[in-house]
């Protein structure tokens, strides 16, 4: 290193300026916190496609079911297990879309010519010949319900249970871990059954079963953090300020959680989803027939390799749902960090 | 620290006995017997059956045996499997469950952990991008379509691997790669976060100008700081991880305690539910206590024993 | 320097995993020998592999009560009688034909000279002291009351007295069953029993070596060591009933031992059916356990599939014992035969089942029994007794609340336990819901446990149940729905059908003809008339089986499979 600098040309060098005012000068515009951070949301590109990805699959989940013309619970036994098919997209023949099906021995099919149907099932039907393209925009409606809640219990009483646990420490952080470590040794299926028992299956139980322990993780990753945290000098320098705890905690420490609780909230997002799809297995979830992603994917797989539209697609929804979710938030965790700005 | 350890391994065993109480009333709770064939017995066969196992007491008489003989180390009979004790079922199935949770727990952190580190590097590039999709589909699709779609690619169509069972080295690879894309997933993404906010602060800009290597500022400095979320989510992951796997388990056919514990669950099997259900949270508590001890070895600055003043 | 630090960690933990993964490999050494194939030039080496969906539950002849059990403990052990390859009973240890009494009920049989595994010799006191283990309430037998009652005499009495309140002093010796010598056995019966050749073959009647089960105590039948067996083969590996691999190799012993050409079968149980599907096709295993229907779907047409037309029925049971909604309405006889007739059967089997299953309009399976009189299948005599028609389910629909005087009903459908649980709970309430307007199906999904003892309980309004022969007689049928019979459990009672049934119990078994009638007006009592129950379809199940492998013998009750006559062709 010290070699290299000598090789520098004298003229890269020039004098520093010291003059008082300049340095006091404000070259940027002023802005706002949440302004600031928008503007650089926008810079982040994986961001704003993302973004707009959301918003369509939302516009979608709850236009899709009308636009189709079909129930998402009517049976037509007569259609089932029918291959995707669109209009217009049905002769391109690079795209799965043309209503044929290669079976496991290699010969194709056309289920439509076949069973002679004329009707276009955009995204093929199930085994009862209900309309996928129906049942999947119902579904992502159902499961886009769940990652919301997921992660508004994750936030209220996740971060809330694990910042105050971690920030006061000592007997307080002893008893409340306790507290979760009993949550966690209960065997949730045994809690799951006896709701079963009592309450009526549908969106009420799925949410009363997240409650329950869906949160904890998310408690102790922040009560990790905070650990860490409250040693540092700005929550002393705050502290002597005189600010209160509760200041502390939600104006100081909170901010620079932020990267652990976006990361945990991706993974509560999909574990809610394949939860509520097993608790509906088990008879707590929805009612039969509605659906969501996480039912469509389980029946799905059972006859991936006849009919594979069943799985991809509701799979591919999901994951696009995942994709676009974490690099919004990776490209908000950015923007927010108080430590990043340029 | 020892006056902190002797107080912390009291907690856990009262957490413990909290624990198996709750769980023993809960499941006392739940209508039915443990026995299979309770319709096809008559009430006199069905009298006597319960009788042999102590099931015609009363609850608290029941809770209090239960106790007494969970402190000489006798975990009862499994009902599901004639007179088989729990301890013999569990001595027979958590091995291959711990052994497939820590080989899939610890070749997905340090894989996971190295996807984080130059994602983290190559910030909003597509090395960050194809890392965070990577991981982000790891956790979206649930692992038992990685598991069907391995078996069916790896071990049927290009006969790599056995398709099924537990019997030798090269049948836990398929398993451990379906089981282990969780663990990548969570290293990859909290290693990128921290790294990127340490990579940020000021001690590493002083690193990076005494003219530090990348590598040594990812693995010697960094990473130690990026441990704590880490440590914090792969403990107790890695207890969930080896009570097993129920769909793994089931698609493989390993001879586990996962879908053993499931299965258990839905014919009253109480005293395996117990006694596995002990098994996970005396691990889990252990774990949590090694946890909590690490984060001061970690970062000196914490300090769990004494309270904020 | 830092750099090799790293890297010695990765070695580490490669090492460690590899360690780990050694700890496990004891089990291969000991599977892979039965790999290769016969030594000698063109011999095919008589061994195959084969999974079950389950373990064993037990090997105890009193205790086993389901398929698996009974399958390997027929394929081990041996009774006085054993079904042939087409399903017939054939006399085994019992050494020819027994001498029957004029009136029918005494039976004596003169044992064959066999030998157990241990080489004792095989005697009739064995048989003496299983038979009265099963009956003894002490051992809870789910199927020695059950298989004896009504049948043997004294096999009631003994149930009742230690049923009665409180319990009376009984002796299971009082049970029809005595040793004259070693070699001659004596049954009595308590009538005619038209099967008794079947009885005679069902495992729950195999011997038991009482000095041997005596010496073991409560480790009899626990794992390979602590069993004796007569069958066409030994087990020589099996830890218990949490054992997932178990090994069966020809009994040296065996009397019938030229039959027998299998050397070695192993077994393990795999749950997942696409994983054994999985394991066929890359040639791991010969003969998978029952296939699921979704994979049924993808063989169709596979000379490799093997199809089973099992006679096992289902239906919907529509309780009437309690007091809630659903309870109540089913004791109008139109609700429950709109509700018997308000689904579509066939569109059922075709699109939730799709694995061959056949659409059920009466209580008796078809391919089952055959009338005595006419000559003719069971079902072609009684015909479809209660068929889909949705107009006429309509009508009655509407009659039966009429007369309820309701316009609106809930009914709550418990949720079965098998792998299209869900599914057909969505086709019974779609097509329910549409057919009768004004009918809301409630679905409820419960553990297996929960679900039993709600049964037990009659806490339910409508379930799918299902039941499979015991013995080769419509009576195995017959008499589910007497009153207060153990498995009728939804409250239906006609004392026209009860006088039925009994009397063709105690007076008809040894006449067939009548016999037969009675039992087929029966029927059409409980379905006709009284729409008692819904029947939906008659199961059939599929496996895939390696075309090398010849003569498994399949069977509709007790055991599902022998392997006495089984053999590896050359491929």
């Amino acid at each position: 290193m010290a070699s290299n600098l000598e090789k520098l040309p004298k003229e890269k060098f020039a004098p520093a300026i010291l003059d008082s005012s300049k340095s006091e000068e404000i070259n940027k515009p002023s802005l706002s916190f949440w302004q600031d951070a928008w503007m650089r949301v926008r810079k982040n590109k994986a961001a704003v496609v993302s973004l707009v990805v959301m918003v369509l699959l939302i516009i979608m989940a709850f236009l899709g079911p009308l636009i189709s013309g079909r129930e998402y619970d009517t049976q037509n036994v007569a259609h089932a297990n029918l291959p995707p098919k669109i209009p217009g997209l049905e002769n391109v023949s690079w795209l799965p879309f043309d209503g044929e099906k290669k079976l496991p021995n290699g010969n194709v099919i056309n289920p439509y010519e076949q069973k002679k149907v004329d009707e276009y099932y955009w995204f093929g039907t199930d085994p009862l010949g209900r309309d996928l393209f129906t049942r999947l925009w119902k579904g992502t409606q159902v499961s886009l319900y769940i990652a919301f809640l997921a992660a508004i219990i994750d936030m209220i009483i996740g971060v809330a249970y694990g910042a105050i646990s971690g920030y006061y420490g000592g007997r307080l952080d002893n008893v409340m871990q306790r507290i979760t470590e009993v949550l966690i040794g209960i065997p949730t299926l045994v809690v799951v059954i006896l709701m079963i028992l009592v309450l009526e299956p549908g969106i009420l139980s799925i949410t009363i079963a997240m409650s329950i322990t869906g949160w904890v993780g998310m408690s102790r990753v922040v009560r990790a953090q905070t650990l860490k945290l409250r040693e540092q000098e700005f929550v002393l320098a705050s502290k002597t300020l005189g600010n209160s705890d509760g200041r502390i905690i939600f104006k100081h420490l909170l901010p620079n959680l932020a990267g652990v609780i976006i990361i945990n909230t991706m993974f509560t997002i999909p574990n809610a989803i394949f939860f509520e799809a097993f608790l509906s297995f088990i008879g707590l979830g929805l009612q039969a027939p509605n659906a969501s992603l996480g039912t469509l994917i389980d029946e799905g797989y059972k006859v991936l390799r006849l009919h594979p539209h069943e799985m991809i697609i509701p799979a591919i929804v999901i994951s696009v749902i995942m994709v676009a979710f974490n690099m919004l938030a990776d490209g908000l965790r950015d923007a927010l960090d108080p430590k990043m700005r340029d | 620290m020892t006056r902190y350890l002797v107080k912390r391994i009291l907690y856990m065993l009262v957490t413990l006995f909290v624990i198996a109480s709750l769980t023993f009333f809960l499941m006392k709770l739940i209508p039915g017997t443990p026995f299979a064939s309770a319709n096809k017995l008559s009430p006199a066969q069905m009298a006597i059956m319960k009788a042999k196992y102590g099931l015609d007491e009363p609850v608290a008489v029941q809770y209090v045996k239960y106790l007494g003989n969970l402190v000489q180390g006798d975990l009862g009979i499994a009902f599901q499997f004639g007179n088989t004790p729990v301890s013999d079922l569990l001595a027979n199935r958590i091995g291959p469950s711990i052994h497939l949770g820590l080989q899939a727990m610890i070749i997905g952190s340090i894989i996971g952990m190295i996807l984080g580190v130059f994602a983290a590097l190559r910030q909003n590039t597509w090395v960050d991008y194809s890392s965070t999709f990577l991981a982000v589909i790891g956790k979206a699709i649930p692992n038992f379509v990685f598991a069907g779609l391995l078996q069916f690619f790896v071990a049927v169509k290009l006969g790599w691997f056995p398709v099924l069972f537990w019997k030798g080295p090269e049948y836990t690879v398929l398993p451990t790669i379906a089981l282990m894309m969780f663990p990548v997933a969570i290293a990859a993404r909290f290693m990128r976060t921290e790294m990127i906010e340490i990579l940020g602060s000021d001690y590493i800009t002083l690193a990076k100008a005494k003219g530090a290597s990348y590598f040594d500022i990812a693995f010697k400095h960094a990473l130690r700081n990026a441990l704590i979320p880490l440590v914090t989510v792969l403990g107790p992951l890695t207890a969930s991880m080896m009570t097993g796997s129920l769909v793994v388990e089931r698609i493989f056919a390993i001879p586990g305690i996962g879908e053993q514990f499931v299965k258990s669950i839905s014919v009253n099997d109480y005293n395996v539910i117990m006694g596995t259900n002990l098994f996970f949270a005396a691990l889990f508590v252990v774990i949590i206590l090694i946890v909590d001890i690490l984060y001061g070895v970690i970062d000196p600055r914490i300090r769990l024993a004494g309270g904020k003043k | 320097m830092k750099k090799s630090k790293f890297s010695l960690l990765l070695i580490l933990t490669l090492v460690f995993s590899l360690f780990l993964a050694a700890c496990s490999g004891d089990k291969s050494s000991k599977t892979d020998e039965g790999n290769g194939k016969g030594g000698n030039a063109g011999d095919v080496a008589q061994e195959i592999k084969a999974f079950d969906q389950s373990e064993i539950p037990t090997m105890d002849t009193s205790l086993a009560e389901g398929s698996t059990s009974f399958t390997y403990i027929n394929n081990v052990g041996e009774g006085l009688y054993r079904l042939d390859q087409d399903n017939k009973p054939v006399p085994a240890l019992s050494d020819g034909e027994p001498t029957i009494s004029d009136d029918q009920t005494v039976y004596t049989f003169k044992i064959r000279d066999a030998k157990w595994s241990n080489g004792d010799p095989i005697t009739a006191h064995d048989f003496v002291y299983a038979w009265q283990r099963a009956i003894d309430p002490k051992t809870a037998s789910p199927y020695g009351p059950y298989m004896m009652s009504g049948k043997i005499k004294g096999a009631q009495a003994i149930t009742d007295a230690a049923s009665a309140e409180p319990p009376k002093p009984y002796d299971v010796k009082s049970l029809g069953v005595v040793a004259k010598d070693d070699k001659t056995l004596e049954v009595t019966f308590e009538q005619p029993i038209p099967y008794w050749a079947d009885l005679f073959a069902f495992p729950t009647f195999y011997p038991i070596n009482e000095k041997f089960v005596k010496e073991k105590g409560e480790a009899y039948a626990t794992n390979k060591d602590n069993l004796l067996y007569n069958g066409p083969f030994v087990m020589t590996d099996w830890d218990g009933p949490s054992d997932t691999e178990w090994v069966l190799e020809k009994n040296e012993n065996y009397w019938d031992i030229d039959a027998v050409k299998l050397t070695k079968m192993t077994f393990n149980s795999v749950k997942d059916p696409a994983s054994a599907v999985n394991a066929f096709e890359a040639g791991e295993v010969d003969i998978t356990a029952k296939l699921s229907s979704d994979l049924v779907q993808q063989y169709q047409g596979d000379d490799r599939l093997v199809n089973k037309l099992e006679k096992t029925v289902f239906w919907l049971k529509m309780n009437q014992t309690g007091d809630s909604a659903g309870n109540k309405a089913f004791q109008n006889v139109n609700i429950r035969r709109a509700i018997a007739q308000g689904f579509d059967k066939e569109a059922f089997v075709a699109s939730v089942l799709n694995n061959g299953s056949l659409p059920a309009n009466g209580q008796m399976p078809k391919e089952f029994v055959t009338d005595p009189v006419s000559g003719k299948d069971w079902r072609e005599v009684n015909g479809d007794l209660i068929k889909y028609d949705a107009e006429a389910a309509k009508a009655s629909w509407e009659k039966g609340l009429k007369e309820l005087g309701i316009k609106e009903l809930e009914v709550r459908f418990l949720g079965d336990d098998t792998e299209n649980a869900k599914k057909t709970a969505e086709y019974f309430k779609n097509q329910l819901e549409k057919n009768l307007p004004g009918l809301t199906l409630k679905v409820e999904s419960v553990p297996f446990a929960v679900r039993l003892e709600r049964d037990n309980a009659q806490d339910y309004d409508l379930q799918v149940a299902g039941w499979g022969p015991d013995f080769r007689d419509p009576m195995t049928f017959s008499d589910l729905f007497v009153t207060g019979g153990g498995s009728n459990r939804m409250g239906y009672s006609n004392p026209e059908y009860d006088k039925l049934i009994k009397t063709s119990l105690t007076q008809l078994g040894g006449k067939p003809e009548e016999y037969y009638k009675s039992l087929l007006q029966a029927e059409k009592i409980l379905l006709e008339q009284d729409a008692a129950i819904a029947p939906i379809y008659q199961r059939n199940s599929a496996q895939l089986m390696a075309t090398k492998v010849k003569d498994v013998a399949a069977y509709d009750y007790g055991p599902d499979y022998c392997y006495k006559w089984t053999s590896v062709a050359a491929e």
